[in-house]
């Protein structure tokens, strides 16, 4: 395996740290490594910046994340990768909007006329504001803690989501859904970056997949058009042992 | 002039090989749409069951280690899975792991009521405590599991065999009530990373696939076939045409991909139907059967 050598760990929130290290892998914003905490677990995270230097911030779910999110300048970070497709990033307005930790791959896209939806359950989940124009940022917490009260869908409701060249949308599949229904019959161009139980990170064990895709190595961006002919998103997965589930 | 047949009849001789893209019915469905002449499913046991913590994958350009450690869903939950595979028009074959002959008769007959076109018995997983290769070594467990599933179903029934013993004539004998063979499976191996100076699968060994195994495949292939005639379908290392010719005229009639589809996606499955037909053409063979153990000696 490979290896990033920590140089800073900054502290986003209570769970949140964004480590950053100098290396010369090319990354396509929106790509991810299967990061290995030797004798604990691999998980996949995706890139927070992807030039100089670069970065990723891991938000603590289980042992191998809080083992990386502790991590300090000098120790290592395992890994294989990058995989996926990552996002297409074109010149224009762009509207990215990110659920938790689901804005940090997002983070790469941005630029001074880039508007951001930032939207999370509690003002603790909210993380990495300060990297947008404060006049071009939504947030929205489902208990009001910070910005509006409501989901992501509420905030889009106050802007004009058909004058943007392009919507970025990234975090859990429930939220990507309710982004998807509010924007499949508007005029609108959105790639939307999945999270699925995946395990190889390779296209070939099938656990993240959806009607036939491969989460980790088809995408995780899909095109709003291509997410209309799936039938399994925001409906049915794949546990970990297989097994399928309704949302 | 693709078509094949290994008890049950395939439009071509390209399987999609177990425990690589075939845990959710709507994956299957594409890969046999995108050309496979039929898929194995993920081996199914009776139960839910969770399989490894990662890392449980590792691969390189000529190899692939993996111990998924048997995750699936468990029996009863997977008929919906065959049930929306089998919308391709295509043969799937249910791919079942047990420790009794009982428990493998019972797996076998619920896969027979969901639509599966025939049973592959794994008795060759290398990497899970009790099953797998560990039934597969016992020669009168063998023979008494083959003998029992055959009794209760009326499906073709493939033993998948493993290389990971001294003698596979043994095995294969001790199957030989079977409809054929599914040689090889992968083959217990490890992979140390030099500067973590650990183990890198969880598990610590894993299954080794990829073009690294396609010489000990072939091998087995060859001896199979000459010694018992029985259909055999190859595995391991199949990547190129030449692979797969080489895999036929040792024996094979038809061959399961699986590793390869990482690398070269699940157009492979085309791409290698147009290859041979193109070689048959320009050898003037007009059944894949003519070529199948051309080589045996």
């Amino acid at each position: 395996m490979r290896y990033f050598t920590v140089s800073k760990n900054i502290r986003e929130a209570e769970n949140v740290n964004t480590l950053e290290f100098y290396d010369s892998i090319n990354i396509i914003p929106g790509q991810f490594i299967m990061a290995w905490v030797p004798g604990v677990n691999q998980i996949p995270l995706s890139f927070s910046s992807t030039g100089s230097p670069k970065s990723i911030t891991v938000k603590v779910y289980g042992d191998a994340s809080a083992k990386i999110a502790g991590m300090k300048k000098g120790d290592r970070i395992f890994y294989e990768g990058p995989y996926g497709n990552g996002f297409n990033n074109i010149a224009g307005k762009k509207l990215v909007i990110g659920a938790g930790s689901g804005i940090a791959p997002l983070i790469p896209l941005i630029d001074d006329d880039t508007t951001g939806i930032i939207s999370g359950k509690t003002a603790g989940d909210i993380i990495l504001a300060s990297k947008f124009n404060p006049d071009h940022l939504i947030i929205a917490t489902d208990d009001g803690t910070a910005g509006r009260r409501g989901f992501a869908t509420e905030a889009m409701r106050e802007i004009d989501i058909e004058s943007f060249d392009m919507i970025y949308a990234c975090g859990p599949e429930v939220m990507l859904k309710a982004v998807f229904d509010y924007m499949k019959n508007r005029d609108v161009k959105c790639q939307f970056s999945l999270e699925r139980s995946m395990k190889c990170g390779i296209g070939i064990c099938d656990s993240c997949s959806i009607n036939g895709f491969q989460v980790c190595h088809d995408g995780p961006v899909f095109t709003l058009e291509q997410l209309r002919e799936m039938d399994e998103f925001g409906r049915t997965k794949l546990t970990y042992s297989g097994k399928r589930v309704f949302f | 002039m693709l078509e094949t047949d290994i008890g049950i009849k395939l439009e071509n001789p390209f399987i999609l090989a177990s425990g690589i893209l075939d845990e959710n019915g709507y994956t299957v469905k594409r890969v046999l749409e995108s050309g496979a002449g039929a898929a194995v499913t993920k081996s199914i046991g009776s139960s839910e069951r969770r399989g490894f913590e990662p890392p449980v994958i590792y691969s390189d350009y000529n190899y692939t280690i993996n111990a998924i450690g048997l995750s699936n869903p468990g029996i009863e939950d997977y008929g919906n899975e065959i049930k929306i595979a089998l919308q391709a028009g295509k043969p799937v074959i249910g791919s079942i792991f047990a420790q009794t002959p009982e428990e493998f008769a019972g797996l076998a007959r619920k896969m027979e009521g969901y639509g599966a076109y025939a049973i592959e018995l794994n008795l060759s997983c290398p990497h899970v405590n009790g099953y797998g290769m560990e039934v597969g070594s016992d020669p009168e467990l063998v023979s008494a599991i083959v003998s029992e599933v055959k009794s209760k179903v009326n499906i073709p029934v493939y033993a998948k065999l493993s290389p990971n013993t001294s003698d596979m004539m043994k095995q294969a004998n001790a199957a030989s009530k079977c409809d054929g063979y599914v040689l090889i499976n992968t083959i217990k191996a490890m992979k140390i990373d030099i500067n973590a100076r650990m183990p890198v699968l969880s598990n610590i060994y894993g299954g080794l696939s990829g073009r690294s195994v396609k010489p000990v495949g072939i091998r087995y292939v060859y001896e199979v076939k000459k010694e018992t005639g029985k259909n055999v379908i190859g595995v391991g290392g199949i990547n190129t045409l030449e692979d797969v010719l080489e895999y036929i005229m040792a024996g094979a009639s038809a061959v399961q991909i699986g590793s390869a589809v990482s690398s070269r996606g699940i157009a492979l499955f085309s791409d290698l139907s147009l290859e041979l037909e193109k070689y048959m053409e320009m050898n003037s063979i007009s059944r894949v059967k003519d070529l199948v153990g051309v080589a045996i000696r």
